[in-house]
């Protein structure tokens, strides 16, 4: 049935920049702010603007992913005509390949998109921490007559040369696009979020599959294909907060942002809610000696000791005499009695043993170059008493043997 | 079909729990923070196996009506089965208690015709204000060993006078059932009883037609002599939540790890409805210790000893100790509370005092402003 808008959500991305954590689940799947996951942003945001048929496109390690989709109904995404549907890459009569690109993974799911024959496609990133009115980018589409439009953000000028920079007119239609510019002509940060004009896309992805120097990628070959061809491109400016989880540094920022006010992240905003899987546990019990400050906190946590300026996520249990700050405990962790955790990711299910010390503050080192997060990926487990020094990563085969 | 069919009832009593049962029926009052009552008997069935529920309820069934829903939450959304809701306005003519049931027997009476639908063999029959974790499906399997006509689970805990109490011989059989003691003893009755549809449907034919309507007078008590009925003891967590103060003392409770850590077995987990809200928010001015925080909370006053629901608002310079403080609660800058239970969507306004006794709670009716 005819969809005016369908949006595809890009989720296939190893996130090899998340290093021990995305080792057995895909970038989307990450734990994020206690209770949700990052897909949970761009899934919410789709249901609070209005779009109720959304593909997403999974690659690497689907399986975390798909389960945590199941159904769709946390999103009220579970719809007879629409919904959620997961786009594997798959096997055809001429043979099957993995999608090349994020132009590829659509390309190979035109099929998918002209079951809903809609006006309109919007491309979205499974990996950033935002919330976001599509309807009212949809419109400034329609109104413009744009055949792409651009979401954008202002960037500080010193910044601006790590992103995709957009340079616009007096109309805001994009002149030129530059990926991570040594000089850049503008500080308009492409957000990595597009509506097209589905018929021009759509000829714009076979064009692009035709060519086989093409790294069938949006960025780097749709965009600028479309902007020499003189089509009409439009950058949409958003303003609130937007982050790229896609470093381990980026990630851990955005879940601080969370914990502190005028950052634009809130976490008990009501006016756009974040939708999420509700897991099956008990409220957090607090225990009466502990000392928790600054701190999200989600159900089925059972804090007894000190936990300053972290988010705790779901089941996460902090023993007595533990202290825990400037970190993110994702799902199930467990750090026993007199345990310290500073400025550090646990991953989910790890188990830090009594005594044991995990990562240190900026402080505690002389050369700031050797300071970092640490990092323990999931199911990681740390000896009582072990020391694991700032910026260390390690991963479940750390102190145990494990099968590839 | 082998298994068993759950029967829940959950209408309106003459209980002890004032303000809070004035816009509900028991099963559907809120409890440990993220429940409702009948979430854990429902939990019960579902990890025993249970598909099919049926609910009777009566009153004000609004909340419970809009607690329960499909069913999803339990996984009773079927196509087959599933969860069923028999709230009494469709049988209201059978009844003459005043637009109450007398009793079990005649709410059994007024879904005859969903009884003789059920599919299973055994009918596991439950109240709604039982806050336990029970292996039902132990239950089943001893009353198919025993070979009795009805299963009882009991428990050597006693209560007060007004629960009913069984005798046991050495073989478990019950030899005597009585109730209105003034000294308890025996094993208590937790109202749980586990016997065939084929038995059921006898009695609730037997009893409709001598306009008897009690369970415990008609069957327990009147035909404990024909029938063999075996009493199932449970020596685990139960709570029955019938006045304000057992429902207080049962809440407090809760802080001690040890039944949290029953009550909420991973292995057979209590489902609640899900909901929307985030993580809580923990920022406190004072201290925030010994409590359970559901989600969505935000605090920054000081909270001791309390249970805190979904979406609770503590402002800085609030302190509230001994308190159950329900969805959507605010407390107000510099307010004092202590002991009090307020219901869903209560504020406690700016500098304001209030004090309940450690045995008798002062409690909040929904939505008021003091």
């Amino acid at each position: 049935m005819k969809k005016e808008c369908v949006a595809m959500l890009l989720a296939g991305g190893q996130g090899s920049r998340l290093y021990v954590l995305t080792g057995d689940m895909a970038k989307p799947a990450v734990p994020f702010g206690g209770k949700f996951r990052i897909i949970d942003f761009p899934l919410s945001n789709c249901t609070n603007s209005g779009i109720d048929t959304v593909g997403v496109l999974t690659q690497y390690r689907p399986l975390e992913l798909n389960s945590y989709i199941g159904n769709d109904q946390p999103w009220e995404l579970d719809r007879a005509n629409g919904g959620v549907h997961i786009l594997p890459p798959y096997q055809s009569a001429t043979g099957a390949s993995w999608y090349k690109g994020t132009a590829n993974a659509i390309y190979q799911n035109i099929g998918f998109v002209d079951m809903y024959d809609p006006e309109y496609v919007a491309v979205l990133s499974g990996d950033h921490i935002y919330k976001m009115d599509y309807s009212d980018m949809l419109r400034c589409h329609k109104e413009t007559g744009a055949a792409c439009t651009i979401s954008v953000m202002e960037v500080p000028w010193s910044e601006a040369s790590r992103f995709g920079i957009m340079a616009v007119d007096e109309q805001d239609r994009i002149t030129e696009f530059a990926e991570k510019p040594k000089e850049p002509k503008s500080n308009l940060a492409s957000m990595g979020i597009y509506i097209f004009t589905w018929k021009k896309l759509r000829q714009y992805l076979i064009e692009d599959e035709a060519n086989p120097d093409s790294a069938n990628d949006f960025g780097k070959n749709i965009i600028p294909a479309m902007l020499s061809n003189g089509e009409n491109m439009v950058a949409y400016r958003f303003e609130g907060y937007w982050k790229d989880v896609g470093t381990l540094d980026s990630l851990w920022d955005a879940n601080m942002d969370m914990l502190m006010p005028g950052s634009g992240l809130n976490l008990l905003d009501k006016s756009w809610p974040i939708y999420g899987r509700t897991p099956v546990c008990p409220p957090t019990l607090i225990g009466p000696k502990a000392d928790v400050g600054n701190s999200a906190v989600a159900k089925g946590c059972t804090i007894f000791g000190e936990v300053k300026n972290s988010v705790m996520s779901t089941g996460a249990t902090v023993g007595k005499g533990a202290t825990v700050s400037y970190s993110v405990v994702m799902p199930g962790a467990v750090i026993e009695d007199g345990a310290t955790v500073a400025y550090a990711i646990v991953g989910e299910n790890c188990h830090i043993g009594a005594g044991a010390s995990v990562g240190a503050g900026p402080e505690t080192v002389t050369n700031p170059n050797q300071w970092g997060i640490t990092v323990l990926g999931p199911d990681t487990l740390v000896k009582p008493g072990e020391k694991v020094a700032p910026k260390t990563m390690l991963d479940k085969g750390h102190n145990r043997e494990v099968k590839a | 079909m082998k298994g068993m069919h759950g029967i829940i009832f959950s209408y309106e009593k003459k209980t002890g729990l004032r303000e809070l049962i004035e816009h509900r029926v028991h099963g559907s009052i809120p409890f440990a923070g993220d429940y409702r009552v009948v979430d854990f008997m429902l939990s019960n069935m579902v990890n025993a196996g249970i598909t099919d529920v049926g609910v009777i309820m009566h009153g004000k069934c609004q909340s419970l009506l809009d607690h329960l829903g499909t069913g999803k939450s339990w996984d009773l959304s079927r196509r087959n089965g599933g969860l069923t809701l028999l709230p009494a306005f469709a049988y209201a003519e059978n009844r003459d208690g005043a637009g109450q049931f007398r009793g079990k027997m005649e709410a059994l009476g007024c879904v005859v015709d969903y009884l003789e639908h059920i599919r299973q063999d055994y009918v596991v029959l439950c109240d709604s204000d039982l806050v336990i974790n029970l292996p039902l499906q132990d239950v089943l399997q001893s009353h198919m060993e025993t070979g009795a006509d009805i299963t009882a689970v009991c428990t050597s805990a006693l209560g007060d006078g007004s629960d009913t109490y069984f005798e046991l011989d050495e073989t478990g059989r019950v030899t005597d059932t009585i109730y209105n003691i003034h000294t308890p003893e025996g094993h208590r009755c937790l109202n749980i009883f586990v016997m065939s549809k084929a038995l059921l449907l006898n009695l609730v034919e037997d009893c409709m037609a001598h306009n008897q309507y009690s369970f415990r007078r008609c069957v327990l008590q009147e035909r404990g002599g024909e029938l063999h009925i075996n009493g199932w003891v449970w020596d685990g967590y139960a709570a029955r939540i019938n006045t304000i103060e057992t429902y207080y003392q049962r809440s407090m409770e809760m802080l001690r790890p040890e039944l949290r850590a029953e009550l909420f077995d991973p292995s057979r987990p209590i489902f609640g409805k899900e909901n929307d809200a985030p993580s809580s928010y923990i920022d406190p001015t004072g201290e925030c210790v010994n409590s359970l925080i559901a989600d969505g909370c935000d605090i920054r006053g000081t909270v001791r000893n309390c249970v805190l629901f979904r979406g609770v608002q503590v402002e800085p310079g609030a302190d509230v100790e001994g308190c159950i403080l329900l969805k959507g609660t605010v407390v107000k800058k510099g307010a004092i509370v202590r002991n009090v239970i307020t219901d869903k969507y209560v504020t406690i306004r700016e500098n304001s005092t209030l004090m309940g006794g450690e045995n008798y709670p002062l409690v909040i009716a929904r939505g008021t402003k003091v």
